[in-house]
């Protein structure tokens, strides 16, 4: 067995003493652009319980791709999670939007640095993987940049009511459902209205916090979207809270937020489209922020 | 300051892990080898097929984990063209997996001190698993909920994910299941959960089947080495499809992890009884 082969390493980080375990993906052999020394590097975060290849290996994808560019690019397992071991809470996705991989992940945010001697992390997360990226980058001096792909800002219920989704099936599957449903949300685009600016009871103030620090730090920031159901672009279905709006809005410089929506794909960003459009969007947004050293 | 969930899914003693490259014909392929210094017996995992890796995931690295503990030295790996493997998805069939399958089941029986070898398979990987046990791979015989032929697994993959896809997409643009078949019949290519399923593996689907000796209990039994066939339920989720996603993966599964465990200490035991008795 071998620890490294094809532009790929088997690595393991020590955090907190438990063994975490990393791919590193470098540039092959005809590297043109010289050492990792000084560069920027890529770290992919787990998005939820998935392991760090990602749905439909997308991340795999990614992080060669983004090593081809010659930004030396990482996948890891938080504690617990794919191969890494650790305890893991009982309700993950309460514990991740609260912040609970953080602490580890920023402690292996440093351990890369120093190990390959980069000047810095830009990290990737996916759904709740991009939560976690947020709360790692907050405070962190060492985390130069965020690609945040289908970041949501509210506190979803990992398993909803079976009536609430017996509902849903009925409202998506039936006339009359769809026409209930459309009146339902009209009725909730109507208090929405009646809100104002104000996020609905269910935001995730901590994480809203967060975004705050990080933005009035200046980092630059990339966010990917898929189109999501019965929304028109970047806007949210109808009677859903525009949070990207929101958080735009709260943003000093304007310039530091890249937004982009990736078409012809799902939340997972797994498909041909997806990967791809994803792939290219990251590409073009770090040659933009992060140019790399001319040979 | 976070607060402390109540709750937890405890992580078993440690043991080493080894994650490394194991070389075959044209790529690499990833494998983790939890090693145990005096074992009883050796086990090799022949996992979750495919986007079914993703969800099943933790409970299956939590099983090698929990053999690990019982001192049952364990090799897992990804198929090739799947997760951390090197290797295009869409140019594998069954033949490439099964002889890869072999080269490392040769690998792991060698390994030193010689013990028994069990060969345990889940879903697709039961369908391996077995076509490798009859050709003399292993000592024993392990299948997690192992479909009749390999095409049924792949259909219900396909069936679960098309209703998903029907959740997201507007009502004119939506297939059913029946179209994405059709188009595999007709030759061209599927993608499922970002895994491009080729005509050429849907056709070979249909080939590889659980093999007769074995689907049934009479056959089981006339078996010179040991085989038990467990058909998982529904409270197994993710191991088998259905469950919620970042919620089921964290479930205690020792009600499942104990019972097998124990049957492999127990031919272990009985093959050493027998060894023994046979010296005297």
């Amino acid at each position: 067995m071998k620890p490294s082969v094809e532009g790929r390493e088997l690595i393991t980080l020590e955090v907190e003493g438990a063994p975490i375990h990393c791919t590193y993906h470098w540039l092959p052999v005809s590297d043109t652009f010289g050492p990792d020394e000084g560069r920027v590097g890529v770290l992919f975060l787990n998005s939820l319980s998935l392991p760090r290849a990602a749905t439909g290996d997308s991340a795999v994808y990614w992080a060669d791709a983004l090593a081809a560019c010659g930004y030396p690019s990482f996948r890891i397992d938080l504690p617990g999670l794919g191969d890494s071991e650790g305890d893991l809470p009982r309700e993950l996705l309460d514990f991740i939007n609260s912040g609970g991989f953080a602490r580890r992940a920023a402690q292996s945010v440093q351990e890369l640095i120093d190990r390959f001697h980069l000047s810095g992390i830009v990290l990737v997360g996916h759904c709740a993987g991009a939560v976690s990226a947020l709360y790692t980058a907050a405070g962190s001096t060492t985390c130069k940049g965020l690609v945040l792909l289908d970041v949501y800002f509210h506190l979803p219920q990992a398993v909803r009511p079976k009536v609430r989704r017996e509902l849903s099936d009925w409202a998506l599957k039936s006339r009359v459902g769809r026409v209930l449903s459309r009146i339902y949300h009209t009725m909730k685009k109507i208090r929405l209205l009646l809100r104002g600016d104000r996020p609905p009871e269910n935001a995730n103030f901590r994480l809203l916090s967060r975004w705050d620090e990080i933005s009035s730090a200046g980092l630059p920031i990339l966010i990917l979207k898929a189109p999501a159901r019965q929304a028109i672009g970047a806007k949210p279905r109808k009677g859903e809270f525009d949070y990207l709006a929101y958080i735009l809005k709260r943003v000093k410089n304007r310039n530091q937020v890249t937004v982009k929506l990736t078409e012809g794909t799902d939340h997972s960003f797994a498909n041909r489209l997806g990967r791809d459009a994803v792939r290219q969007h990251i590409e073009d947004w770090l040659r933009s922020y992060f140019p790399l050293p001319q040979q | 300051m976070i607060s402390q969930p109540e709750t937890f899914c405890s992580a078993q003693p440690w043991v080493p892990e080894e994650a490394g490259y194991f070389a075959v014909p044209g790529a690499h392929l990833y494998t983790v080898l939890h090693r145990v210094a005096e074992p009883l017996a050796r086990i090799l995992l022949v996992g979750p097929f495919a986007s079914e890796r993703q969800n099943s995931y933790l409970p299956w690295v939590r099983w090698a984990r929990h053999l690990a503990a019982r001192r049952i030295e364990v090799l897992r790996y990804d198929y090739r063209g799947v997760g951390e493997s090197f290797g295009r998805f869409e140019e594998m069939t069954f033949n490439e997996w099964s002889e890869d399958l072999r080269l490392l089941g040769h690998w792991f029986t060698k390994r030193e001190p010689s013990v028994p070898v069990v060969l345990h398979g889940l879903e697709i990987g039961a369908i391996l698993a077995a076509a490798n046990f009859l050709r003399g791979m292993g000592d024993a015989l392990l299948l997690w909920s192992p479909p009749a032929n390999a095409n049924q697994a792949l259909r219900s993959t396909l069936i679960r994910w098309v209703g998903l896809e029907q959740l997201l997409t507007p009502g004119a643009e939506r297939r059913t299941a029946g179209d994405y078949i059709r188009q595999l019949e007709e030759g061209t290519s599927v993608e499922v959960e970002g895994y491009q399923w080729s005509a050429r593996l849907w056709q070979a689907s249909f080939d590889w089947e659980l093999p007769v000796e074995l689907s049934n209990e009479r056959g089981t039994h006339e078996q010179q080495r040991p085989v038990r066939i467990v058909k998982l339920p529904k409270e197994a989720a993710p191991l088998v499809k259905g469950g919620f996603v970042g919620y089921d993966e964290v479930k205690d599964f020792t009600w499942l992890f104990q019972e097998n465990a124990d049957w492999i200490e127990g031919y272990v035991t009985t093959r050493n009884r027998v060894g023994n008795e046979a010296i005297s």
